[in-house]
């Protein structure tokens, strides 16, 4: 029974229009990173990671994920978890699974379960699409890391693998925040709003270091240290606490979106 | 057409009732939508839910499907407390409330299929025949393959229908099923409705639709401002408190004073008398005018139709609307 309500949960959202549209959006990104650089041809520039990239496609997968997951990824989440519950009361098809019956408790799962599914494969989507586009454009030989090491092209798949997993937990953990404003709200637009202008909030309060107090609280700290992915050897430290954090903030959004959903009328 | 194993509210019965609310109160902020509802819906029944716009029909049903927590009072739905026993007891209830709620992206036929996946008593082998089935049903298979988006307001009522319809169901309830159909629409809910009867469900039908609910019920609850102010056989209903005698007789005024005497109350109506039989019987009323002298003509039973009831039942909201409620007395007669 749950297997046939997760399938159809992770088929309507493949069937959604706005979802093929968001991930074609989405495997642009990488196309025309490695496009943009293949033409800026010369000064390779930029700093960290970007400098690494010119000859180098494996890390352009790295290197969109890394940019997407600021502003991009989140939105994603926040409109698959908006559709998810408050679009669902929207058009009243809330209702119908309520009264099928689907505990409310399984509702959330099934929910939460098809917004991971959906960003794993978002993401996986547009590391594959970034290793052809970067291979295509720069050149694949081997992947340099940020430690000026070179790793085999095994060895830079396993990283961008692991990177994959990193970025789609945290995706996970602003969509589950953002289910848990859908659950009090029938306006998708509404959870959409929150949680983009959360994340902006959240980017610009991390620039004030007057604020460092609160910085270890917002999710955003937590984005740039993933990076240490492109380290040889890997240090854990950044990449545990930023995965730490999020899981806080998916337990949390999870917590109230159950207390929010299981007390609501329909 | 009084059947004689009626008076449920009388018995002690555990079995024979499909869903039966007690007390039941909802507030959403200080607004009371309904209060003090008790409700019997009995199995088998055909009830009309009836009620002018507002009147808390839907809040009920809603209250009735565990989609609204009550504020008070308590509700059992096929033998099983209420919100406790939803898993248990919604299975077997299909339903269709406010209106169809579907994707607009999806085709009719999509929609249902996701409708099935989510139905407990559904095996998946099933789904697809299930869902042909219920398009049939409801005279959508043709349109089956087009989006939502694009169904007229008839269609995509069929298509709420069809959902409640996937599993053989034990209670069928449903919001204003015909709103937005056309007659011949209308008939075929109808159709669905007597079939339903006919199967052994229990059906619960909302209506603002005074002849829709004459046409297919057997029992009838009128809301009015959040309250039940009747319920109970149809037929019943019908006769109780309203019923009076029109009698056909020249001799009016000996007729009234002898029925003033007789303390039963009367008044001048065309060509005779319309008389009250509340505490009285048609035969005392005969004897009456007889012994009094007058030649009685004609004594029909002068049935009350369910919109004189209705307008008696929620008088004070028909005063304001003028003699609308008259007329129809008047011309609804026999």
């Amino acid at each position: 029974m749950i297997t046939r309500q997760l399938g159809s949960e992770v088929r309507w959202m493949l069937r959604r229009p706005r979802t093929l549209i968001g991930l074609f959006g989405l495997v642009l990104v990488p196309i025309v990173i490695s496009f943009g650089i293949w033409t800026a041809d010369g000064d390779g520039g930029g700093p960290g990671i970007a400098a690494i990239l010119r000859g180098n496609g494996m890390v352009v997968p790295i290197f969109t994920l890394f940019l997407s997951l600021n502003l991009l990824l989140p939105l994603v989440a926040s409109i698959w978890a908006a559709d998810g519950l408050a679009g669902e009361a929207q058009h009243g098809t809330l209702r119908g699974l309520l009264v099928a019956p689907v505990s409310r408790v399984r509702l959330l799962f099934v929910k939460l379960f098809g917004l991971t599914a959906m960003s794993l494969f978002a993401v996986t989507l547009m590391a594959v699409v970034g290793i052809i586009a970067g291979t295509a454009f720069l050149g694949n030989d081997g992947m340099m890391t940020l430690s000026g090491t070179t790793l085999t092209t095994a060895e830079g798949l396993l990283r961008i693998a692991f990177f994959v997993v990193l970025v789609t937990f945290q995706m996970v953990a602003v969509g589950a925040v953002a289910l848990a404003v859908s659950a009090t709200t029938e306006h998708p637009l509404v959870v959409q709003a929150a949680t983009m202008t959360s994340i902006i909030v959240f980017q610009v309060l991390g620039q004030f270091s007057s604020l460092d107090w609160l910085h270890p609280f917002l999710i955003t700290t937590g984005f740039p240290g993933l990076v240490d992915v492109m380290r040889d050897p890997i240090p854990f430290d950044q990449i545990s606490d930023s995965t730490l954090l999020a899981g806080c903030y998916l337990l949390i959004g999870t917590g109230l979106a159950a207390i929010r959903l299981v007390t609501k009328d329909s | 057409m009084t059947t004689s194993a009626s008076a449920p509210a009388a018995a002690p019965s555990t079995t024979a009732v499909a869903a039966r609310t007690k007390g039941l109160r909802k507030e959403y902020g200080s607004t009371v939508a309904v209060d003090r509802v008790d409700l019997e819906l009995p199995e088998g029944a055909v009830l009309g839910m009836l009620g002018p716009n507002g009147s808390g029909k839907t809040t009920t049903i809603r209250m009735l499907l565990g989609l609204v927590r009550p504020t008070q009072g308590e509700i059992e739905l096929l033998g099983t407390p209420l919100p406790d026993g939803a898993e248990q007891a919604l299975p077997h209830v299909g339903a269709l409330v406010e209106g169809p709620g579907f994707h607009p992206f999806l085709s009719g036929r999509e929609n249902l299929v996701r409708c099935a996946a989510f139905e407990p008593l559904l095996p998946k082998k099933q789904i697809k025949q299930a869902v042909e089935d219920a398009l049939e049903r409801v005279g959508l298979a043709q349109a089956a393959h087009r989006r939502f988006r694009g169904y007229s307001l008839g269609m995509k009522q069929r298509l709420g229908l069809a959902a409640a319809l996937l599993v053989p169901r034990k209670l069928v309830v449903l919001d204003e099923p015909t709103n937005g159909l056309d007659p011949a629409g209308t008939r075929e809910i109808r159709k669905i409705i007597a079939e339903l009867h006919e199967q052994g469900s229990t059906v619960l039908v909302s209506s603002h639709l005074l002849s829709e609910v004459e046409a297919t019920c057997t029992h009838v609850a009128v809301l009015h401002r959040g309250t039940v102010v009747a319920q109970g056989e149809l037929t019943e209903l019908l006769q109780a408190g309203g019923s009076a005698l029109h009698v056909i007789t020249p001799d009016v005024e000996t007729a009234l004073s002898a029925l003033r005497q007789a303390k039963i109350s009367a008044r001048p109506l065309g060509d005779g008398l319309r008389v009250e039989l509340a505490g009285t019987s048609a035969p005392q009323v005969i004897e009456t005018l007889v012994k009094a002298g007058a030649g009685v003509y004609e004594a029909t039973r002068w049935k009350t139709g369910l919109e004189e009831l209705f307008a008696r039942l929620t008088e004070a909201e028909e005063a304001e609307r003028g003699m609308s409620a008259v007329d129809t007395l008047d011309g609804g007669a026999r």
